[in-house]
């Protein structure tokens, strides 16, 4: 009964503080929306391949003074080797002018591209910052006004344009996720309340499920849709701004802490119920690579992480999002970080304690090689080529080829992209430098009329024979 | 709305690349072929024909008149009823058929070859949707000895068939029972019901082998049998190749085929239904046993050679099965390469694969090792016709043999003992599971060794049925289910012991399954 009149007092204070922020706003929406812009950077490069040169366009937002701009995870295709990604270019919105722009590495933990303008275009940012709130960054409620930054493409001069709408729903997946009722921003751009306050960035958008009809189908196909230019969904300021400060120190982005259990599998509610974590989940460790961390510390094929530091797993709508919440707590310590790790191996509840190592060299940063004349590119066998064909570590040998190049001596004699070249000519090839140099000498080689490779594909292996005349 | 998580659409996974280089080329090749299933004019074929415009619709409503499994004699019945002249004219034929093709200049063996040739009515058990299922097909063969054997192909009646039915040629039906199948040459011997057919007092004629080895490209041969279960249909052409080759495949059910025999191929039109009937010489010899063809092409149609049906056959009465021996080693031909290996022309065969933890593997062998004699024989596999018979000398050895192979690699010629292993095939014992509407097929060591599985505990999912717990835990065909509430599925048994239990007490039960090797966990619950 007492408690009534303090709850009423709370929401008249509110309701003051609240209109108390609408009288002082200090512009209308189309004059916050002008002066938003300017935290907003179109961002172009394009990815240096054998056959071609493929442009690529990102949107992002300053986040300094110095002119470092945030692009989003899909901004750049993890395949790629930082090497072939060339001729960065950075413009402000509704302006064709290019500034030269340096590429600085993608951050594991938030999956951000980072990228660097020159000087002239930093000066005429503003960073995202400065919208921010100054303490705590306020959590939109069911309902509110969100509006958010769309930008056209380069041959409309990259013209920014208003996305407005309301929140329809906060998930955690893991990320608290912001949900509007209609699409907010571009990913990658920002999101404001009514007051201009920063609440969020845009993330990559839903795929959205559609019926489609046709003379032949009149039943109807499902297909899922992605809209790839402007998104309902944006991850909230407190996930945003606190990791401002991850600029890599290196292009690819190292170090990267790598625990080795590969293959994390999450469970359904039955499944966790049966092992008894009500409201709590697991993840299923696949696979314990050889050597990583995680056998170091006992970890087991089949174990399920149930809790990380001692604290459980929480349980996510869906549910599989849990995997992305282990490997974001990967992602966000360091190579040396201690992890304690709690796992149930059948009806046993197991204490591992795993020092995190760094990860071993990716597919991307694989040294590479090109033969033109042969017809397919040679890249270095690295530890996720072992992990991927399920050969031994110690088995790490030969070249892999990455690319073939369309009606080639190679593509005649057979050979695919992801075959695995143990011997070149009879020589077993023990090393990338092996296999490159050898490589070399058959393509410099013009009497040449042939060579012969083992190649291995799956479990088999075949003798191609490679026609150069 | 789709509740991905916020990563990049490029989500990035080391690929694990599924497949080999053995059943490439033949995939190519066999396309259009509807495959063994629709070949012999199974239940599934009824649509496939309807969909495949280019075959006219009298086929269809051919089909459409007679049911699968419907006796000749009902099917007579039905038939005149239904479209009595049409069907009357059928029967005509069948009756003036001999005389008419004595008049083409065939004799008494011929004849005599017709009167061997049955129809065979098959219904067979399938686990292939969750649960234990019956499909009907029809096919062709023929009778081989006075004491009822009939020939006929190991994809018209294998292990999984549950009633067969067989016409003879005076149109009486007879039950038959199989005695033994061989799938790695696609070819299964029945037994009449000789005790009926004594009750009965039927007759019958009965076929004789040609030699296949003497046939020539250009000479004239006959098929018999019942395409789209048209009984007793005679077909002409020539021999196109005594001597065509195809890679191994799964033809016959998903069971491998071909490694240990090439084909006759022919012009004489043979359609689905076809399978299993004789391709004969004028004389009434059978020298091959139809089997496949190309669907939507013109007239390229292929046979099992009696040459090699007739040691299949041989051993099959003897043992009801065919033991062989496998060192893993998988051939390729080695044409052209000669100067690279520094061998003489038509010496030596190139081994292209060693199957992972097989004899030849444990052996030392790998791919590049040009195998140059096995015992002491020399072998030639210049081009690829001539491999099926080397990997059949290897095939034909004893169990458990020590085979001395001659092995070059590089500039060393060596020899290396390989101690032989029974041949399995990859397909496991099939099971249905009601209650939880699953139907599995046990890993066996070939599968295993296949997928790279550390060994061969557990089964392969085959079908989930709609609606059943299999299916709302979320298991899918090719999950391969390795506990069940924590116990090794190491046998059939320790699932159907957890079936009864849940049968008699429903309660929530927890599986263990890999799919593409990533382990995950499913609950089977009331």
């Amino acid at each position: 009964m007492i408690q009534i009149p303090v709850r009423r007092l709370l929401s008249v204070l509110s309701i003051a503080v609240l209109s108390g922020g609408i009288s002082s706003r200090a512009s209308s929406l189309p004059d916050l929306w002008k002066e938003r812009v300017k935290s907003v950077v179109a961002v172009d490069y394009f990815t240096e391949l054998e056959n071609e040169r493929r442009p690529t366009t990102a949107y992002g937002v300053a986040i300094d003074t110095h002119g470092t701009v945030i692009l989003p995870s899909a901004a750049v295709d993890p395949r790629i080797s930082p090497k072939q990604l060339k001729d960065f270019k950075a413009y402000l919105p509704g302006d064709p002018t290019g500034f030269d722009a340096v590429y600085l590495g993608q951050d594991a933990f938030t999956g951000w591209h980072f990228v660097r303008v020159e000087p002239k275009l930093a000066a005429q940012l503003i960073p995202i910052t400065s919208w921010a709130a100054p303490d705590k960054s306020p959590v939109p409620e069911l309902a509110d006004e969100v509006w958010g930054i769309g930008v056209r493409n380069k041959d409309e001069d990259f013209t920014p344009y208003l996305l407005d709408s309301h929140l329809a729903l906060i998930q955690s997946l893991p990320q608290q996720v912001g949900i509007a009722q209609q699409e907010v921003a571009g990913p990658g751009l920002p999101v404001f309340n009514r007051d201009g306050v920063f609440i969020g960035l845009a993330a990559s958008s839903f795929g959205q499920t559609f019926l489609q009809f046709s003379q032949a189908d009149r039943g109807g196909t499902p297909i899922m849709l992605v809209d790839l230019e402007e998104s309902s969904a944006f991850s909230l300021a407190s996930e945003v701004l606190p990791y401002l400060g991850r600029v890599p120190g290196n292009v690819d982005g190292r170090p990267l802490a790598w625990l080795g259990a590969y293959g994390l599998e999450s469970m359904d509610r039955d499944v966790a119920n049966f092992l008894k974590l009500t409201d709590r989940s697991g993840a299923v460790v696949s696979e314990v690579l050889e050597t990583s961390p995680a056998e170091k510390a006992g970890m087991k094929n089949g174990d399920v992480i149930v809790a990380i530091d001692g604290q459980p797993l929480p349980r996510f709508r869906p549910d599989r999002v849990v995997t992305d919440y282990v490997e974001r707590e990967i992602e966000r310590r360091k190579p040396g970080d201690v992890m304690g790790l709690t796992v149930l191996r059948g009806t046993e509840t197991v204490e591992l304690k795993a020092t995190l190592g760094d990860e071993p060299k990716l597919i991307r940063e694989a040294e590479r090689k090109y033969f033109d004349r042969l017809g397919f590119t040679a890249r270095e066998f690295v530890y996720g080529d072992a992990v991927a064909r399920r050969v031994p570590i110690r088995e790490a040998a030969g070249v892999v080829v990455s690319y073939v190049k369309p009606n080639s001596p190679a593509a005649a004699a057979g050979i695919e992209e992801d075959d695995w070249i143990k011997e070149i000519d009879g020589k077993a090839v023990k090393s990338f430098a092996d296999g490159s140099a050898w490589l070399t000498a058959v393509e410099g080689d013009t009497l040449r009329t042939e060579f012969v490779l083992l190649v291995g594909r799956g479990t088999d292996t075949a003798i191609l024979r490679v026609k150069l005349r | 709305m789709n509740l991905s998580p916020n990563r990049s659409i490029f989500a990035h996974e080391i690929g694990r690349k599924p497949g080999g280089f053995r059943y490439r080329r033949n995939a190519g090749a066999f396309r259009y072929v509807a495959g063994s299933v629709a070949e012999r004019a199974s239940v599934s074929l009824k649509r496939s024909v309807a969909e495949r415009a280019s075959v006219s619709r009298r086929y269809v409503a051919e089909r459409a008149s007679v049911s699968p499994g419907a006796t000749e004699a009902q099917r007579a019945r039905l038939s005149l009823n239904a479209k009595g002249l049409a069907t009357f004219c059928l029967i005509a034929f069948f009756i003036l058929l001999p005389e008419a093709v004595r008049a083409a200049g065939v004799g008494k063996g011929f004849n005599r070859l017709l009167d061997s040739v049955v129809r065979i009515d098959v219904r067979e058990e399938t686990f292939d949707d969750g649960g234990k299922r019956f499909d009907a097909s029809i096919g062709s063969g023929f009778i081989l000895s006075s004491d009822g054997l009939v020939l006929t192909n190991a994809h018209v009646v294998g292990p999984r068939a549950v009633e067969v039915t067989v016409t003879l040629p005076n149109l009486e039906t007879v039950g038959a029972k199989l005695v033994g199948w061989d799938h790695w040459t696609d070819l299964a011997l029945l037994r009449l019901d000789m005790a009926d057919i004594g009750r009965r007092k039927l007759t019958f004629s009965h076929a004789e082998f040609g030699e296949s080895e003497k046939l020539y490209p250009g000479e004239t041969v006959y098929a018999v049998g019942t395409p789209f279960g048209l009984t007793r249909t005679v077909t002409r052409g020539i021999i196109s190749n005594t001597n065509q080759y195809f890679e191994a495949d799964r033809e016959v059910d998903g069971y491998e085929t071909g490694q240990f025999n090439t084909w006759l191929q022919t012009d004489a039109a043979i359609n689905p239904g076809n399978s299993g009937g004789p391709l004969v010489t004028e004389d009434g010899r059978v020298v091959g046993i139809t089997a496949r063809g190309y669907m939507g092409a013109n007239n390229l149609g292929f046979a099992i050679p009696a040459s090699t049906a007739k040691g299949v056959v041989a051993e099959l009465v003897k043992n009801g099965a065919i033991t062989r021996s496998y060192i893993g080693i998988v051939p390729g031909a080695l044409q052209d390469l000669e100067g690279f290996y520094a061998l003489a022309m038509d010496t030596g065969m190139l081994i292209n694969s060693v199957d992972p933890d097989s004899p030849g593997d444990r052996a030392g062998l790998r791919g590049g090792d040009i195998l140059l004699a096995v015992d002491g024989r020399d072998v030639d596999g210049r081009f690829p016709e001539q491999l099926p018979a080397i990997l059949n000398v290897i095939a034909g050895k004893p169990v458990g043999a020590h085979l001395k192979l001659s092995i070059k690699r590089g500039t060393e010629t060596k020899q290396v003992t390989v101690v032989t292993e029974r041949l399995e095939s990859s397909v496991g014992e099939e099971l249905a599971f009601d209650r939880w509407g699953l139907s599995v097929r046990k890993v066996s060591r070939m599968y295993a060794r296949a997928h790279q599985l550390p060994n061969d505990t557990g089964v392969v999912v085959i079908g989930v049925q709609p609606g059943f717990p299999a299916d709302i835990a979320g298991l899918l065909p090719g999950d391969i289910v390795t506990t069940i509430n924590r116990r090794p599925v190491d046998s059939l048994e320790i699932l159907k012991s957890a079936h009864a239990a849940y049968t008699r007490k429903p309660e929530p039960t927890l599986l263990e399954a890999e799919r593409d090797h990533r382990i995950s966990l499913f609950i089977l619950k009331p």
